[in-house]
């Protein structure tokens, strides 16, 4: 019952009207980032924390902003990819299976709104689960000592490296390169300055956003470059704009079915909307069986992924809310963006800070519908944006990047070391690693080598303190679990492939 | 394959150095059993593990397919773009934003195949209407540089 009266408070602040214009600002700004070549939530988000900032709006503002903006830019990858064929982001590669083929059977306006009206209701049933789970789980947060945290990074980082599938082994590298990277700057123990090359700007250690930008918006600009000669004519979307109930109905059990997976998938860490909508596809498309045209236009094959994007997306608001452990690189933007304003997530937000964490659900329910109702009026224009060419794109992009880092603390040492991580981020792209885990070690390392040291203090330097609870074995075993569970797929691969040798 | 050995000995080399700057670091006082030099340790061991790994078994790199291979023309256009973005930071104070966001704009519109007179206007207009946003109406600060003298 205490829920119920805690969401309602919450719908209180994300219905006053001065939170309603932000959630409306953020839906809008996200949409035509996520629409824009080069730009990706995650540098959407990043880009606008300085912002928010400067303008001085209250931190609950400023995080409904932030999670409008992630909704929105999820929204507009997902337009490029129906229209385009060209998939904004990882986690919209699924929607241009079937969403491509239905905008050229002239249902573009058909699509759209149906993708919208899935995710919608993945977001609906994630936000239920987040309203059930997340005290739950922070109640029992609370039980944590440094010990467990630091077990439970451990699992976090591991967990990466699982449920990355073909690359663990990569994925395992770049979280490293965050968590080594966290250490740089003064040590707040001890005051020992850390890989700083005796210089005043790295005092501080390398900021957030300067990573996050150059990681992404500068190693992006340099991956366009290779792709200038590219000219593409988007479908134009004419005709019905809207689903009827018929088709709304045709995929509504796909919905639900999708919508709890993309949660669970959105709640473990490291999982995330790729794996989530890639999974939800293959296994609508094996129920489907031989009823299906998927590949080819189906309807469920484009509302599969989607439902499991929107509930992925705001499951990975969970572990990021209760124990301050982001599951996501767009989450772990955000706890940057937090921790400028002072507030630590984990389980003591909910009970200090009610109106922060009830604000931002009830504004994801907000911000939801407006995408739905803005997708009918404003699709035409937001095909035209889809027309901008790169040679006018990129430049800008790279400006607005540099303001972004500039307004952090207005020294060019930052605009330096951006470029700086840009070139890194590009080879590694080139080599196949992926960034976003950087982020999320960049984010945990921090709090690994805190929670580690505190832990250790306590039992006076014995290791055992580690695994001595019930909780931290616990979540150990999960870790082992992780680390075997890619080394098995390799090895069934490599069965597999035995097999199918020794048959030929 | 190659590249990737390469890359995984440099990153190793560079794992190495930054071991070697770890190793001093001590605090004067401590109340801890944990100084300030374990943890980054523990990182730079455990990815040197995991580099030695890539340096000896290269994982295959999988290209999309309109991700065209790298040629001359490309990494000397890349270049060029990381140079104008070198020289974006360099003027961004001495010439002021609006300067500088023209002067490395306008080439930058022309690599990726825009047209001289279409990026002169798109730019000019972009680099002022941003330096209005950002500056007069969103109060992130930014420099005026050498148009300093128009102000007042």
């Amino acid at each position: 019952m205490d829920t119920l009266s805690y969401l309602g408070q919450g719908f209180g602040v994300a219905l006053s009207p001065y939170n309603l214009v932000t959630a409306l600002a953020g839906t809008l700004i996200g949409t035509v980032v996520g629409l824009l070549p080069g730009l990706g939530p995650i540098n959407g988000v990043a880009l606008l924390i300085p912002i928010a900032f400067a303008l001085g709006l209250p931190p609950e503002s400023a995080l409904i902003l932030l999670a409008a903006v992630y909704l929105g830019c999820e929204y507009g990858g997902r337009i490029s990819s129906i229209l385009l064929n060209i998939p904004g982001e990882a986690s919209t590669v699924m929607t241009t299976l079937d969403g491509y083929p239905m905008a050229r059977q002239g249902l573009a306006g058909v699509a759209l709104s149906l993708s919208a009206w899935s995710s919608f209701i993945g977001a609906l049933i994630a936000t239920c689960g987040m309203v059930l789970f997340a005290p739950l789980l922070a109640k029992w947060a609370i039980a944590f000592g440094p010990a467990e945290y630091f077990v439970l990074m451990v699992f976090a980082i591991v967990c990466l490296g699982g449920m990355a599938g073909d690359r663990p082994l990569k994925t395992f590298i770049a979280a490293l390169i965050g968590l080594f990277l966290s250490s740089v700057g003064i040590d707040a123990n001890s005051g020992v300055y850390r890989f700083t090359g005796d210089s005043v700007h790295m005092a501080d250690g390398i900021q957030f956003v300067v990573l996050v930008l150059g990681l992404f918006s500068i190693s992006e600009i340099l991956l366009l470059l290779e792709k200038t000669h590219h000219g593409h004519e988007a479908v134009k979307a004419t005709g019905r704009m809207l689903f009827n109930l018929k088709e709304a109905a045709s995929v509504f059990v796909v919905n639900i079915r999708c919508g709890l997976l993309g949660f669970i998938m959105g709640v473990l860490p490291g999982a995330g909307a790729t794996l989530a909508s890639a999974v939800a596809y293959m296994t609508e498309k094996r129920i489907a069986g031989a009823s299906g045209t998927f590949g080819k236009g189906d309807k469920r094959g484009l509302a599969a992924p989607e439902t499991a994007i929107g509930a992925s997306c705001c499951g990975a608001l969970v572990p990021m809310l209760t124990l301050g452990v982001p599951g996501s690189g767009t989450t772990a933007v955000m706890i940057g963006a937090l921790t400028l304003y002072n507030i630590t997530p984990g389980p003591l937000l909910f009970e200090q800070q009610p109106d922060i964490v009830w604000g931002l659900i009830a504004s994801l329910f907000v911000a939801n519908i407006m995408l739905v109702i803005l997708n009918i009026p404003m699709i035409r224009l937001f095909t035209r944006i889809l027309a901008v060419p790169n040679w006018a794109l990129v430049p800008v992009i790279a400006i607005i990047t540099a303001i972004g880092v500039y307004a952090v603390h207005a020294t060019t040492f930052d605009l330096f070391l951006m470029i700086g991580i840009g070139i890194f981020g590009y080879i590694l792209r080139k080599l196949d690693f992926p960034l976003s885990p950087i982020l999320l070690g960049f984010i945990l390392g921090g709090l690994m080598e805190q929670n580690l040291r505190r832990a250790l203090s306590i039992s006076n330097g014995a290791l055992d303190i580690l695994w001595a609870s019930p909780i931290s074995l616990s979540v150990w075993v999960l870790t082992a679990f992780m680390l075997v569970l890619p080394l098995l797929r390799i090895w069934r691969k490599r069965s597999v492939q035995r097999r199918v040798l020794a048959d030929a | 394959m190659i590249l990737q050995r390469l890359f995984a000995f440099v990153l190793l080399a560079v794992c190495a150095a930054l071991a070697v700057m770890a190793w001093p670091y001590q605090a004067a006082f401590s109340y801890e059993p944990v100084g300030p030099r374990a943890y980054p340790l523990l990182m730079l061991g455990l990815m040197s593990a995991a580099l030695l790994y890539l340096l000896f078994r290269p994982t295959p790199i999988v290209h999309s397919d309109d991700e065209p291979a790298l040629d001359h023309a490309t990494l000397t256009k890349i270049g060029v773009c990381v140079l104008l973005l070198l020289v974006f930071a360099a003027t961004f104070e001495p010439l002021g934003f609006i300067l500088s966001s023209l002067l490395i704009g306008v080439p930058m519109a022309r690599l990726y195949g825009g047209r001289w007179l279409p990026s002169v206007a798109i730019i000019g207009v972009m680099s002022i209407a941003l330096y209005v946003l950002f500056d007069r109406v969103m109060d992130v600060p930014l420099p005026l540089g050498l148009l300093d003298v128009l102000e007042n």
